[in-house]
């Protein structure tokens, strides 16, 4: 082999590495690489590969075998195995974070490295003082002693980065990111940004994979896009327009979507859900109304319990005081009794309570409403699944077909269209939507806002609860804004805009410091 | 139901149960020419193994909505010993001795059931504990002494009846098989137990009553047991210690089930075939043997082989899928979704793939 002639070795180079499930190629031959500092973003429709390929790289999934290379600082790496991805320097953040959410965030900063040992005894005060570190590395300011089931979503990623960069386990030469800003809200996507730009700048190769394509213009150097497994553009990011990107993206346009002012309804049609005092985790007695046909955003920082007023409505989380009422009716305050007056309740984290992962698609779908299903003794399986799967085209689920297929088995993207799927299949009164766009891509993001929009014309309240602040600017036609558990102001008609909606909640944020 | 890939796939995993039993039969009728490959071990089997699989059954139950319950054996040991006293001791006649034994181990259910939602106490933990706590009952009711056999052709033609050269005792099994296959597959119930297993707070919110379906499941597996007993001792008399040695099979079948037939899914059919397969095994072993312990190392074996095997399995299932062959009826998709797929491969490299599945149907 003669030496590459390139100005800088790179830190990774993929080569010919494919990757297929059964009959399925989800990965064509793909090559990519990046230099030592360079942030390069990953872009891609849901099921296009991205985290397969990741995967691949970590070692979880085997490549096809083949002429499949990748190089890391020049050292091949040993597919199937993440120890020697590892070894190597290659650090991944998942989808799915890969925190054990039981444990301490001690614990998890430990699983990758390992505890300090001294004759094979632990050295907890050693190992705390390690794992202070790592956070203070990336800015976080929580106890390592917290569970993470108790963090939220933001700080969840925040400990796995931690994780990844920390030197434990060697020098760090690639970090790879697979959505990690897909629930952060504005300014801890910030955050996030900051620690990249860090490690970037100490010559780590950074490949980030996202779906905003915000994310790529403010942060990247080059960019990357997979369509079915094939990368169809790499660029830098200067000479790539957006247009083009989202072209290689969906291979079209996207049509926007808008709320219509003229879509607002009437004033004095009387509310369906009525919220009043409501107190629980972080909730200091809020209280607001929705009408039919009207779409609320839910607007706040981390920790302002915006995170937990959904859930707290529905009854996933405790309700320590107040009412709510749907119809003029009292909710219990437990999941069950809510979904029976028509409410649903979409989970912010699908793999925590929002979805079953080792059910198929069409049990997914159907559990909140099945016993249509249930005439004359029996489950009419065959009704179940056809209807399933119309559900499953008209939310363009892919791969389409797959209704037997575990939940498990499709990627991120996809996974949330079922169950936004499931929900609306019981054209329910109330629809609480927590984070509904989480980890979908544009093209399908604009498409389920307008199920969403749908919804409401059909005379749903509909709640969102998002980190993202142009979703709600475009979908919603009033916005509540959420500080310290109770709501402070309240945003409507052309009021409702992404720097607004950021100045406001900033603004609520600096008076709290004056007055504390 | 439309035929699938999955359906017809080699399934040397999924079926690796029936070839295992297949490989037993040829091997034992080498060994054993004489004795092994006759009716009479098929009758044999088939009438010794019912109360195990029904036991097997009763267990799957719990399992599938994520509950352990390791009293079946003591339940079916009570409830089997207390109806055989209250018919020597006069006090009821069988059909009252048959209609309380499934009572108690109702009873004795719903107090599992009790304990492991109300008082939530780790359903390992409850069971266990009412195991120890019914084994002392057994011998308050019993004095220790082995009660004497019920002296009527009604209670012991119950289960010895013969119907086409087996014994009705395995026609009871096949029933209660099918009910709770109906149970399990064919209710909202048994999915709704099912979600319960597989993730308690993602069914919660999704409207599913986890507490009423892990009580409802620990108490129909006290129901069976129940009943089970009764079938026990109407079958072969009454002995004061034969509930413990009907645990360990029911756990290795219901495990070695979960990787048969429907794999990484505990399962009816899989656990029934799952007991005749380690049946078969102990019982070839034995006539080729003679040893004694042949049934106790190979049900241990089993168990271990079993979940290791459903630890493995699971670890699987995130990985490989098997792409539906109706996949091709739907490519087209609906209008309104036609948007995004347009203009990508997506939506025909899953048409291929439906085709390929399809193709190894036709095979
Ligand atoms: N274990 C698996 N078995 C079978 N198919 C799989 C498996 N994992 C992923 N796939 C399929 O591979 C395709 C690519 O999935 P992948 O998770 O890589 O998508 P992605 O680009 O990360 O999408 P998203 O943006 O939704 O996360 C999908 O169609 C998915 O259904
Ligand atoms: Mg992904």
């Amino acid at each position: 082999m003669t030496a590459p002639t390139a100005v800088m070795a790179p830190a990774i180079s993929i080569a010919h590495v494919s990757k297929t499930f059964g009959p399925r190629t989800v990965l064509h031959p793909l090559e990519l690489n990046l230099v030592p500092g360079e942030i390069h973003a990953l872009l891609g429709q849901n099921g296009s590969g991205k985290s397969t390929l990741i995967k691949v790289l970590g070692g979880y999934h085997a490549p096809d075998p083949g002429r499949g290379e990748v190089l890391i600082a020049g050292k091949p790496l040993d597919f199937g195995s993440t120890k020697s991805a590892h070894e190597l320097g290659l650090r991944i953040v998942h989808q799915d974070l890969g925190l054990v959410s039981e444990s301490t965030v001690l614990d998890n900063l430990a699983i990758g490295a390992g505890f300090p040992t001294r004759f094979g005894t632990i050295r907890r005060s050693q190992a705390r003082r390690e794992a202070a570190q790592a956070l203070a590395a990336v800015g976080l300011d929580i106890s390592p002693a917290k569970r993470v089931a108790e963090l939220s979503a933001a700080q969840r990623t925040g400990v796995a980065v931690a994780r990844a960069l920390s030197r434990h386990g060697g020098k760090v030469t690639v970090l790879i990111l697979d959505e990690p800003t897909a629930t952060l809200p504005a300014r801890e996507v910030a955050h996030l940004h900051e620690m990249v730009k860090t490690a970037a700048s100490q010559g780590v190769a950074i490949l980030y994979v996202t779906h905003h394509l915000d994310e790529v213009f403010r942060l990247a150097d080059r960019v990357s896009v997979l369509r079915d497994g094939h990368i169809v553009l790499t660029r830098d990011v200067v000479d790539a327009p957006r247009e083009d990107i989202i072209h290689a993206l969906v291979g079209g346009a996207v049509e926007p979507v808008r709320r219509e002012i003229t879509d607002v309804p009437s004033e004095n049609s009387r509310p369906v859900l009525t919220v009043s005092g409501l107190q629980g985790d972080a909730l200091e007695g809020v209280d607001f109304e929705v009408r039919p046909g009207e779409i609320v955003g839910i607007y706040g920082l981390t920790g302002s319990g915006r995170e937990s007023l959904l859930g707290t409505i529905f009854g996933a989380r405790e309700r320590e005081g107040g009412d709510v009422r749907v119809d003029g009716a009292q909710l219990a305050g437990r999941p069950a009794s809510a979904i029976n007056k028509g409410v649903a309740y979409l989970a912010p984290d699908r793999k925590r309570g929002g979805g079953l992962m080792e059910m198929t698609a069409c049990e997914n779908l159907t559990l909140p409403a099945m016993k249509k299903f249930f005439r004359g003794g029996h489950l009419r399986i065959r009704a179940e699944l056809t209807e399933s799967s119309q559900w499953m085209d008209r939310l363009a689920v892919r791969p389409t077909g797959a209704v037997k297929a575990p939940l498990a088995s499709f990627s991120g993207g996809n996974q949330q269209k079922i169950l936004i799927g499931k929900w609306m299949r019981i054209s329910p009164r109330v629809m609480l939507l927590d984070e509904p766009t989480q980890g979908v891509d544009v093209g399908a993001k604009a498409q389920l806002h307008r199920y969403i929009m749908d919804a409401s014309d059909a005379g749903a309240a509909v709640v969102i609860s998002s980190t993202d602040a142009e979703e709600i600017a475009t979908v919603c036609d009033r916005v509540l804004i959420i500080r310290s558990g109770v709501i402070t102001e309240q945003l409507t008609g052309s009021d409702i805009s992404v720097a607004e909606l950021d100045r406001r909640v900033l603004r609520s944020n600096e008076s709290k410091v004056e007055t504390s | 139901m439309k035929v699938t890939g999955r359906k017809f796939s080699p399934g040397l995993d999924r079926f690796s149960g029936l070839y295992l039993w297949g490989l037993f039969f040829v091997l034992f009728s080498f060994m054993a020419p004489r004795t092994f490959p006759t009716m009479n071990t098929v009758h044999l089997l088939a009438s010794t193994e019912a109360i195990a699989a029904i036991v097997a059954l009763a267990l799957l139950v719990p399992m599938v909505t994520g509950q352990f319950d390791l009293s079946i054996g003591a339940i079916a040991n009570f409830s089997g010993i207390l109806a055989v006293i209250v018919q020597t001791n006069g006090l009821l006649d069988p059909v009252g001795a048959i209609l309380l034994g499934t009572a108690v181990g109702t009873v004795i259910g719903m107090l599992n059931g009790f304990i492991v939602v109300k008082l939530k106490i780790d359903s390992f933990i409850a069971t266990l504990a009412m195991g120890s706590i019914l084994e002392a009952f057994l011998v308050i009711v019993t004095n220790n002494r082995e009660p004497l056999p019920v002296d009527n052709e009604f209670f012991t033609g119950l289960t010895q009846t013969n119907i086409f050269g087996f014994q009705a005792v395995f026609f009871y099994m096949i029933v209660i098989a099918l009910i709770v296959w109906w149970l399990l597959e064919r209710t909202p119930a048994g999915r709704y137990m099912r979600a319960t297993g597989f993730d308690r707070e993602a069914a919660r919110l999704s409207g599913v009553q986890v507490d009423k379906w892990s009580f409802l499941s620990l108490t129909i597996s006290g129901t069976i047991c129940g009943f089970a007993g009764v079938l026990f001792v109407s079958l072969t008399g009454p002995s004061l210690g034969f509930g413990p040695s009907l645990l360990l099979p029911a756990f290795a079948a219901v495990f070695l089930g979960s990787t048969q037939l429907v794999p990484g899914r505990h399962n009816v059919w899989g656990t029934v075939l799952a007991i005749f397969v380690l049946a078969t095994g102990v019982q070839g072993l034995q006539l080729v043997s003679g040893a004694q312990w042949v049934a106790s190392m190979f049900n241990g074996v089993a168990l271990i082989a079993a979940v290791g095997l459903a630890v493995v399995r699971r670890k699987k299932l995130s990985r490989p899928k098997k792409e539906k062959s109706k996949g091709k009826n739907q490519g087209g998709g609906s209008l309104s979704a036609s948007t995004q797929t347009h203009g990508t491969q997506g939506s025909s490299s899953a048409h291929h793939a439906g085709q390929v599945s399809e193709k190894r149907v036709e095979v």
